[in-house]
């Protein structure tokens, strides 16, 4: 910090305190108190403050033991003592049964019993036959007078240090005075270390500063609606604040970031001409695969990948002219060309209802109503069959889309990849290399060179087979894509698991910074 | 996608030439393959094939002819496959198939090798082939299932009969004791394992020599004895059987290649079948099934976007070991005898995209002008997001999958239990039950995590816009699938009051209008949870959550929430 920073991290506290004494000066908090007016707990918080800054050093420890008065015992500086009081009421009442002067003087009987044992024993009460009590010499006994002195010293707060008692002091005071804590008597027993310090090198440069920038302590600190309304404010020297104080922590609303990343990508892909579809959770294998051209025996298709649903177990219907289409294509390739997949298609199979394991399903729902030339996407929650681990989740989010126009091709799909490339994932450099997905032909896989992360692959992509875009009433060519939209979005956020994504910790959330 | 091991001293061998990591990867993508582990101590690369279309690429041997024709390599002369209906001289080399066999396990395919001594590595991989292929293309031994055989100790003609499985005992591979047939499917580890496939049928199948000596229990388990193939052997017998025959040549001419190229001699075998089958009732295998596909330069030209000179495609397509005639009338394609991937013109596309290479077709920028657009619901969402945001409300986002227990035990009374049940849609095989219902509200994930951040700075705002599904008998689907909002507020201090406050802001800055009406639902203190109509539909409620609840999940401060339907509130 340099110096004008270190005036500015000093409360006025510290500032009256570091103005008001000399490099000789030794300073302890009675003294402050008494100098600059603080309270106690105003003076330890200056003192602790200027230490840790090292303005301030320890010069002196003594271990001291101290009799501090107690609000009882300032009554009896100011009213008597019991003795005191006793001895005055015989004298001027004349002789009376304990009881009678206990009644009389408001004190309980066992005060004034012990009272008067102590005072018959040193001859200046009696008591006659009658069990009344009477004046014996009346003169106060040197107990009594060095009990008042001390009360008379201690009266109005102030300490008395053991060590400054004379040994006639300290056996009275033995006599009136409890450990802290112990209620009842007139004195409190502290025993505690006196500590004085003395500005150190530093503590008198600050000083020096603080001189220099006319900074005094008495500055204001907040602005106030008064002093707008009465203008006092022009006369007013502000405190200037240590900016560089730790902010406190405060709990905004706030979007999640994950979502917030979702919404990018969407927002990116608007920006490029692609519109929005999504559809329902539960879907029926017929959209999910054999509207993509997946055999029904094909082995990603086994009970093991795709999660089934229980009730009802089937979709009423497939709407038409489509599963008819899809289901001359796969046994034996329709009219699209094709050889088809040579086997009897199960049209009760297709009716069966999953959760939708993949984002293609409403990419192959969209072609029927789609148009030409058209772009869709859709950020689609799909469901498989998975352990759930760092890298597999129960159900996750695909980006996919399509192109449809006469015009696409190869050359045209590798420019959609290239603008996801840079504009979705901000690549420094693109590979294509050739992928399979039995939906496509052509197939692509694009990876991508991060500037920080290095190599990896952003997605899948390629031409819809015509045995999927023909049965559906599509004669153009279509390109379609899908993104590793979760992958991404945990390298965007700096996570390496994707349960986080999905957190249910709020903490963690709320924690949770941006990018 | 099937990952193969393979000594990278056998691929270099292969390839006859050698390359580091980075060259090798890259010359992998034209067999859509990935370098999966580089080579470990023991010389081995692991490596994972991504076309499930294309089997003859997994093992060493197919997916280094691959990488060599692609590198330029001459395509090879597999001679030894016959032509449907070419006869063959195979002598004595004959299977004969037993009528029984037709409702059973109908087809097989065989062919004998002879050459040098089989070393491990070879073996090795021929082993790993048969599991790749009977696995992933043969689907679990169910349609293709192959054998392999000391072709000395047999006598042709080999017999392939439907035995019964009581009687019918030999020594099962791995085993030093007879045993019956069904025994095996129980007693052997390779009988337990796939059983299944022949377990209900009358009579099994099973292979034996000349003279009654068994081969083996195809799809199951080979003999101890003939079916003992060891390092050092160099006469084979191979077959496979199964039920699909397209496949079943596929895979044959697949293995028969593999050894051609490790340099072995194929010695084909006739099979005599009793019944019609696709390629008759005799046929010489590895026999050649495919047909030519046909396409023209233009379609080609079309989907790859770029002018392609005829004799640059017929280059192109060797390189992929595809026989190309182009002419001004079209092209004519002969798939190579391992391949079987040509179902359509558009398969030839590919082929022809991979052997000009990706890098002779240069991105082009679309330029169909389409407009963009965010789905209605989807904007809504987003007018409801920065609402709660500035009402003070974190987002969360939830998975959609979760228990019985979660979803519908620990929010509701036990009175409710089984009409909340019927009213999620159940997942019929979950993974676990902690994956086995779809969310049909949001409010339980928002009480997960609540339970779970009593050490988060209180207050707690928290909402998530999301899907719910709930059955519906009236859907095709007997189900829907809704755009929610889901709210809750944690606090000493949170309530009705509070939450009551939110929803209106909420509805005022939508510009919706709604009303209240009482409801009895006993996720909340009675008394304390209002519905929310919108044009006169139900869309929601809100309320202060039963301490029941609230006690079943474990949170020990009060809590206030709503869920609203936003497609109902949004009009759609």
């Amino acid at each position: 910090m340099s110096a004008n920073d270190i005036l500015k991290s000093l409360h006025p506290l510290e500032v009256k305190v570091l103005l008001r004494y000399g490099s000789n000066d030794l300073i302890d908090t009675t003294r402050i108190q008494e100098d600059l007016r603080f309270n106690l707990g105003q003076c330890n918080q200056a003192v602790s403050w200027l230490t840790a800054k090292e303005f301030l050093v320890e010069h002196e420890r003594v271990h001291r033991t101290v009799y501090e008065i107690t609000s009882l015992g300032e009554e009896f500086a100011q009213n008597g003592t019991p003795d005191e009081r006793i001895l005055a009421f015989v004298q001027e009442h004349g002789s009376a049964t304990l009881p009678e002067i206990a009644s009389a003087l408001g004190l309980e009987n066992r005060d004034v019993g012990s009272a008067f044992g102590s005072l018959s024993k040193e001859g200046v009460l009696a008591m006659d036959a009658e069990k009344r009590v009477t004046v014996a010499s009346g003169t106060p006994s040197e107990r009594m007078r060095e009990v008042r002195g001390l009360l008379d010293e201690a009266h109005g707060g102030k300490e008395l240090a053991a060590d400054r008692l004379s040994a006639v002091q300290n056996e009275a005071m033995a006599g009136i005075s409890k450990k802290r804590g112990s209620a009842g008597s007139p004195f409190r027993l502290v025993e505690r270390d006196e500590v004085t310090y003395r500005l150190t090198d530093a503590g008198m440069d600050a000083q020096e500063n603080l001189k220099t920038a006319g900074v005094t302590g008495e500055e204001v600190g907040a602005l106030t609606s008064r002093m707008l309304k009465d203008g006092s404010w022009r006369t007013a020297q502000f405190r200037a604040y240590n900016i560089n104080s730790p902010p406190s922590r405060t709990l905004p609303g706030r979007r999640n970031p994950y979502c917030e990343y979702l919404d990018r990508v969407k927002d990116k892909l608007v920006s490029l001409g692609f519109e929005e579809f999504d559809g329902p959770i539960v879907e029926t294998e017929f959209w999910n695969s054999d509207a993509l051209f997946m055999p029904q025996f094909h082995s990603a298709r086994d009970i093991h990948d795709v999660y089934y649903v229980k009730e009802p177990a089937h979709a009423r219907e497939i709407e038409e002219p489509y599963l008819s289409q899809v289901a001359a294509t796969h046994e034996d390739g329709w009219k699209t060309g094709s050889a088809g997949w040579n086997y009897g298609f199960d049209r009760d199979f297709t009716r069966r209802l999953i959760l939708r394991s993949q984002g293609t399903v409403m990419s192959a729902k969209t072609l029927p109503k789609a148009s030409i030339p058209g772009k869709y996407f859709g950020t689609l929650r799909c469901f498989r069959y998975d352990q759930v681990d760092a890298t597999h989740l129960s159900d996750f989010y695909q980006t996919e889309g399509i192109v449809l126009g006469e015009s696409v091709n190869l050359r045209t799909l590798l420019g959609f990849l290239q603008m996801f490339a840079e504009e979705l994932a901000g690549a420094t450099e693109v590979k294509y290399v050739p992928g399979y997905f039995p939906f496509t032909e052509p197939s692509v896989e694009v990876h991508i060179k991060h500037p920080v992360l290095g190599w990896f692959e952003l997605g899948g992509s390629g031409i819809f087979r015509p045995e999927v875009t023909e049965p559906l009433g599509i004669k153009v060519p279509v390109l379609a894509w899908g993104l590793g939209i979760d992958r991404m979005a945990l390298m965007n956020l700096g996570l390496d698991d994707l349960r986080e994504l999905f957190s249910t910790n709020i903490e963690n959330v709320r924690l949770r910074r941006g990018n | 996608m099937p990952k193969i091991e393979l000594s990278q001293e056998a691929l270099f061998s292969y390839l006859q030439t050698r390359m580091d990591d980075v060259e090798l990867e890259k010359l992998l993508t034209v067999a859509k393959a990935e370098l999966d582990e580089p080579v470990n101590d023991e010389g081995i690369v692991k490596i994972e094939l991504n076309d499930t279309n294309r089997p003859d690429l997994w093992s060493t041997a197919g997916l280094a002819r691959q990488l060599r024709l692609h590198r330029g390599a001459p395509m090879p002369d597999y001679g030894f496959v016959s032509r449907p209906g070419e006869a063959a001289e195979t002598g004595t080399r004959r299977v004969i198939v037993d009528a029984g066999l037709q409702a059973v396990r109908p087809f097989i395919a065989a062919f004998a090798v002879t050459g040098t001594a089989i070393d491990e590595a070879l073996l090795n991989d021929l082993i790993q082939t048969q599991e790749k292929l009977c696995w992933n293309y043969g689907r679990k031994r169910r349609s293709i299932a192959m054998g392999v055989y000391r072709s000395d100790l047999m006598k042709y003609p080999v017999r392939y009969v439907a035995a019964d499985p009581d009687v019918t005992r030999f020594t099962p591979l791995g085993l030093t004791e007879e045993l019956t047939m069904r025994e095996m499917l129980s007693k052997h580890p390779k009988g337990q394992e796939f059983g299944h496939i022949v377990a209900d049928a009358s009579a099994f199948p099973l292979l034996t020599d000349d003279r009654g000596d068994v081969l083996s229990f195809p799809p199951i388990i080979n003999s101890a004895r003939i079916g003992a193939v060891e390092v050092g052997d160099s006469n084979l017998f191979i077959e496979m059987t199964g039920t699909d025959m397209p496949s079943l040549l596929h895979a044959c001419s697949i293995v028969a290649c593999d050894l051609a190229d490790a340099g072995y001699t194929i010695l084909p075998v006739t099979i005599e079948y009793p019944y019609d089958t696709p390629v008759g009732r005799e046929v010489v295998t590895p026999c050649y099934f495919q047909t030519p596909v046909s396409t023209t330069v233009p379609y080609i030209e079309k989907l790859l976007g770029r002018t392609i000179a005829g004799d640059e495609l017929a280059a192109g397509l060797r390189r992929m070991g595809i026989a190309a005639t182009v002419t001004e009338a079209g092209v004519t394609i002969e798939p190579p005898p391992y391949r079987n991937d040509f179902l359509h013109p558009v398969d030839v596309v590919e082929d022809a995209m991979i052997g000009l290479g990706m890098d002779t077709f240069p991105p082009e920028v679309p330029s169909d002008f389409t407009v963009g657009r965010l789905s209605p619901a989807e904007l809504f969402g987003r007018r409801v997001k920065s609402i709660l945001v500035g009402l003070g409300y974190q987002e969360m986002i939830f998975n959609y999958l979760g228990s019985r227990r979660d979803f519908i035990e620990r929010v509701y009374p036990e009175s409710e239990w089984e009409a909340q049940h019927a009213a999620h849609v159940q997942v019929a095989n979950p993974m676990s039950e902690n994956f086995e219902f779809v969310r049909a509200s949001i409010l339980p994930h928002l009480l997960i995590a609540e339970a779970g951040s009593a050490n988060a700075v209180y207050p707690h705002l928290v909402f998530e816009v999301g899907k719910v599904v709930r059955r519906d008998a009236t859907d095709n689907y007997g189900s829907i699938t809704r755009n929610s909002l889901g709210m809750l507020g944690a606090d000493a201090e949170a309530g009705f009051t509070l939450i009551n406050s939110h929803i209106s802001a909420l509805f005022y800055y939508l510009g919706r209008d709604y009303t209240l009406r009482e409801s009895g639902d006993a996720r909340f203190i009675p008394g304390r949870c209002a519905e929310i109509v919108v044009n006169g539909m139900a869309a929601g409620w809100f309320g202060e959550v039963h301490p029941e609840t609230l006690e079943k999940f474990g949170i020990q401060v009060p809590v206030c929430a709503g869920e609203i339907d936003l497609d109902t509130v949004q009009g759609v």
